[in-house]
């Protein structure tokens, strides 16, 4: 199994290298032609990020532009495209990765740089739509580490074994270059992601992994690249299934349909980001009505957002459509932590096992 | 207790012209010391000119203007015209509304006031005579003759105080003046100003001036032709009063209203007659001596009711755009530089006029304000400069109401640009008699507008190809620096060696430029491309598309900045 998995590795690597060598030879043949060197970059643009309805996520349209090296308002970007390139080829040859901003700094050596980190970052997207690969398999990674996982699996960086349960109460932080991280052995028999570290650190210390057989997931708010790549990749490869608990209110809905549906805005790398099959747990409307929690009245940014949100594709579902309009209705919104109204442990002893027996 | 009328009038007594003018100099234009020596400039120029081109000659002045203390100098002015004959000196020097120019003819001067008021300024200030030396022609003899007097301002006329012959060279009149409470600036107002605007509404001429500091100025001629005499021309219905036809009814030798009127005006004709006899009721074959005021007055009231043909404009002679331009390359340098003479309209429904404007750009047009070029308004009233009373010049009115912008000039006040405008007319409608500026009749406003906007859209024109220019070389820059990189680059990336780029550099230029051009850059190397057949359909159309689906995305990632919260 060690060797099979060496080989995927070994062969995306060398799909990585081999795209971004082949851009470089598309170029060429060009110009031995005496042609000039175009090519086309996946148009990237509202109109061209399409709901795919099978997949369960935004993918992109087939819409393209074209970039020629004879449009002054392209050869810059074509530059800057063919030296991030060349750079990316050596990150995947001597197999070390780089954060953008380190990318950005290496680009002042080069002959044609960057006017600011913005620029170098949309450079970086449109190589990862034109060759159809993650910015991770081109060895660029995000600043930030992922979320924090607290229970049974264990998982090997490198040369390392890690058991998620005996890293400390903390538990172990998802690395931003989770693709090469491999996963030896669990015990477990699904994932709760949870919006906010507290919640994380409640669910530790009443145990919560011993009582529903769980990984811990703190999200820390909006998830990470890393995170979502973890969710789909312990749901997709461990066959767990993934719920996501945030704040009852527009905002913790969203986090959670970004890692169920993937964004609008990376609609080119959602085919490994998101997790079609997480389910969102809570908190919901009929929850707060429910438990009777304790809510603060919608702010109109709220309410805007909720009405956003139903007329957003990826929400077209009953149930959401459902929770969207009653939480319009009651004007309230709560947060995860409202259930200590009813004694700390009360979310993990009562809520969390009705709203697992319901969906399961 | 009372005064007897008879005492109130023992006081009563006659003002000469000249003594009126003693007393209000600023009506002649005097008034401030920087005005005042501009105006007497203006005067003796104006005069010269005026005197050249009758006679035929090309006009040459020579100006000598010495500083002898404070607000105190010495001018000495020649030049090379027919001169003046002995007995018409101190005329033209010491009587007010003495001249040849009260006639209906396109001049620069119109009331004979001009050299008799520098006299008058002259001794007012200082008390110092006049000396004249005028060399002229007299059968086929060459006189010169040299007068030192003063004006005798109760009389309106000369006091000789020393005649000498004079050894002369040629014809033409020097003429030595001094003042005080006058002062010598390189202002816009000031004298040196004038000079040099003076060239441009008089490219024939030529004008060599000594400052006070010595520094000896010359303005060459860029013109080398006399301008053509303006002809008289009778006045036309519409622009006459009743005083007008009054005065004219006194002194003509016709014996009927009907021959007064076709003499004395133009179109005439016996229809416009008949139609006149009708309006007014009046007979036309009375006598013209008999005229009455009222008479008078239903004629011009019947005018104004008729359609007259316009006016005949062969009295009007324009500088004409080509010696304007010529005029302006030789004092401004420009880099660019566009004039235009529009045709021949009438303002008042009867009074001729013609609009003339010019547009210099870059080199020395524009005013040196703080080591920065900004515009100017150069104005003229048959080619005379005006200087003052900018603000409430037809002119200026009619510039500022011009939406630069819409030429390309963004920033007008901050453009290095010399904006010349000339009125030609028989009868410029000044708004005061220090005829500094113009009346803002609305045809005159209509004709400047169209004249400028003319030539400032030829200044868009060339201002656009020259942005185009300079945007072509940037853009070879920007390929010429980034193909050699980039293709090196995407060798090292492909890990072949670099090929030969040459072609595909000269081809991406050739595009770029048509592209610049506005021809479609796909069609530049169509022909190559079915050749080589390597370029699918939808190039051209992805082409079109591209650079809406670059800004597309900008908008995706605002937008979304709002969907979704993320990293």
């Amino acid at each position: 199994m060690a060797d099979t998995k060496e080989d995927k590795k070994l062969n995306k690597k060398e799909i990585t290298y081999n795209k971004l060598k082949g851009l470089g030879e598309d170029i060429i043949s060009d110009v031995v032609k005496n042609n000039i060197p175009t090519f086309k970059v996946p148009s990237r643009g509202t109109s061209n990020i399409v709901y795919d309805d099978a997949k369960r996520y935004y993918v992109l349209g087939d819409r393209y532009g074209k970039r020629s090296l004879g449009n002054v308002k392209q050869i810059k970007k074509i530059g800057q495209m063919v030296y991030v390139s060349n750079f990316c080829k050596d990150l995947v040859q001597r197999e070390k990765t780089a954060t953008l901003r380190e990318m950005y700094y290496v680009s002042e050596g080069w002959g044609i740089g960057f006017d600011n980190q913005q620029e170098s970052n949309i450079v970086g997207e449109d190589i990862e739509v034109t060759l159809g690969m993650t910015r991770e398999d081109l060895g660029l990674m995000p600043e930030e580490d992922g979320a924090s996982v607290y229970g049974d699996i264990v998982l090997q960086e490198d040369d390392i074994e890690i058991n998620a349960l005996k890293s400390g109460k903390s538990g172990y932080t998802i690395s931003p270059t989770i693709d090469e991280v491999e996963f030896v052995d669990h015990d477990v028999k699904r994932v709760i992601a949870v919006e906010t570290m507290g919640m994380f650190h409640r669910m530790v210390q009443e145990e919560a992994y011993k009582k529903f057989d769980t990984l811990i997931v703190g999200l820390k708010g909006q998830a990470a690249r890393a995170t979502r790549r973890f969710l789909k990749r312990v749901n997709e490869e461990l066959n767990l299934p993934v719920y996501v608990c945030n704040d009852g209110d527009p905002w913790g809905f969203h986090i959670a349909m970004v890692i169920i549906s993937g964004s609008a805005k990376l609609a080119h790398v959602n085919h490994d980001l998101a997790t079609p099959n997480a389910k969102f747990l809570g908190v919901t409307a009929t929850d707060i009505v429910n438990y009777e929690l304790p809510t603060d009245p919608l702010k109109d940014i709220d309410v805007l957002r909720l009405k956003e949100l139903a007329k957003d594709p990826r929400y077209r579902d009953e149930n959401w459509q459902i929770e969207i309009k009653k939480m319009l209705k009651i004007g309230k919104k709560a947060e995860q932590q409202s259930f200590s109204k009813y004694g700390l442990e009360y979310v993990v002893d009562t809520y969390f096992p009705e709203k697992l027996e319901s969906m399961e | 207790m009372s005064q007897q009328a008879s005492e109130l009038f023992d006081n009563f007594q006659e003002l000469t012209p000249s003594e009126f003018f003693r007393k209000n100099k600023q009506m002649l234009g005097y008034s401030g010391k920087i005005r005042s020596l501009t105006m007497v400039f203006h005067e003796l120029i104006t005069n010269s000119f005026d005197a050249a081109e009758e006679a035929g000659i090309l006009p040459e002045i020579k100006i000598n203007l010495q500083k002898i203390e404070k607000d105190h100098y010495l001018l000495l002015h020649s030049d090379n015209g027919p001169g003046i004959p002995e007995d018409f000196i101190m005329k033209v020097y010491c009587t007010m509304f003495a001249g040849s120019k009260f006639r209906n003819v396109q001049s620069r001067g119109q009331q004979g006031l001009g050299c008799s008021g520098c006299v008058l300024l002259s001794q007012m200030t200082t008390g110092e005579p006049a000396k004249v030396i005028s060399g002229y022609e007299e059968g086929d003899e060459l006189k010169g003759v040299k007068l030192k007097f003063k004006m005798d301002v109760k009389k309106n006329k000369g006091l000789l105080l020393k005649r000498e012959d004079a050894d002369v060279k040629q014809t033409g009149v020097h003429l030595e003046l001094q003042f005080k409470d006058v002062s010598y600036s390189l202002a816009e107002q000031g004298a040196y100003e004038y000079i040099r605007r003076t060239m441009m509404g008089n490219p024939h001429a030529k004008i060599t001036f000594k400052d006070p500091t010595g520094h000896k100025y010359v303005f060459k001629r860029a013109a080398e032709i006399v301008p053509v005499l303006p002809k008289e021309v009778l006045p036309h219905p519409k622009g006459v009063t009743s005083d007008d036809l009054i005065f004219m009814a006194k002194h003509t030798d016709k014996r009927r209203f009907r021959s007064l009127l076709s003499s004395s005006l133009s179109r005439m004709s016996n229809k416009r007659l008949a139609e006149i006899e009708e309006i007014t009721g009046i007979d036309l074959n009375k006598r013209p001596k008999d005229m009455k005021w009222d008479e008078a007055e239903k004629i011009v009231y019947a005018f104004g009711k008729m359609d007259f043909m316009a006016p005949p404009t062969s009295g009007l002679i324009p500088i004409g755009s080509k010696q304007v331009e010529e005029g302006m390359k030789a004092i401004l340098n420009p880099e660019f530089i566009s004039a235009t003479t529009r045709k021949p309209v009438t303002y008042r429904g009867g009074v001729a006029f013609i609009i003339e404007a010019a547009i210099a750009y870059g080199g020395d047009s524009g005013r040196l304000v703080n080591e920065q070029r900004k515009a100017e308004i150069m104005r003229f009233a048959n080619r005379v400069p005006l200087s003052f009373d900018q603000g409430s010049c037809a002119i200026t009115e009619a510039l500022k109401s011009i939406d630069w912008k819409r030429y390309g000039l963004r920033d007008l006040e901050n453009t290095p640009a010399t904006i010349f405008v000339n009125i030609i007319s028989t009868q410029v409608p000044y708004l005061s008699t220090g005829k500094q500026s113009v009346a803002p009749e609305p045809e005159i406003i209509h004709e400047v507008r169209q004249a400028s906007m003319k030539v400032a859209r030829k200044l868009q024109k060339y201002i656009r190809a020259k942005k185009a220019a300079k945007e072509e070389a940037l853009r070879s820059k920007i390929f010429e620096d980034y193909v050699p990189l980039i293709i090196k680059e995407a060798a090292s990336l492909a890990e072949v060696e670099a090929p030969a780029y040459q072609e595909v550099l000269a081809k991406v230029t050739r595009r770029s430029l048509a592209e610049l051009l506005g021809e479609d850059p796909d069609k530049v190397d169509e022909i190559e491309e079915e050749l080589d057949a390597s370029i699918d359909e939808s190039t051209s159309k992805s082409q079109a598309k591209t650079i809406d689906d670059f800004e597309d995305t900008d908008n995706v990632e605002s937008k979304t900045d709002n969907v979704d919260f993320e990293e």
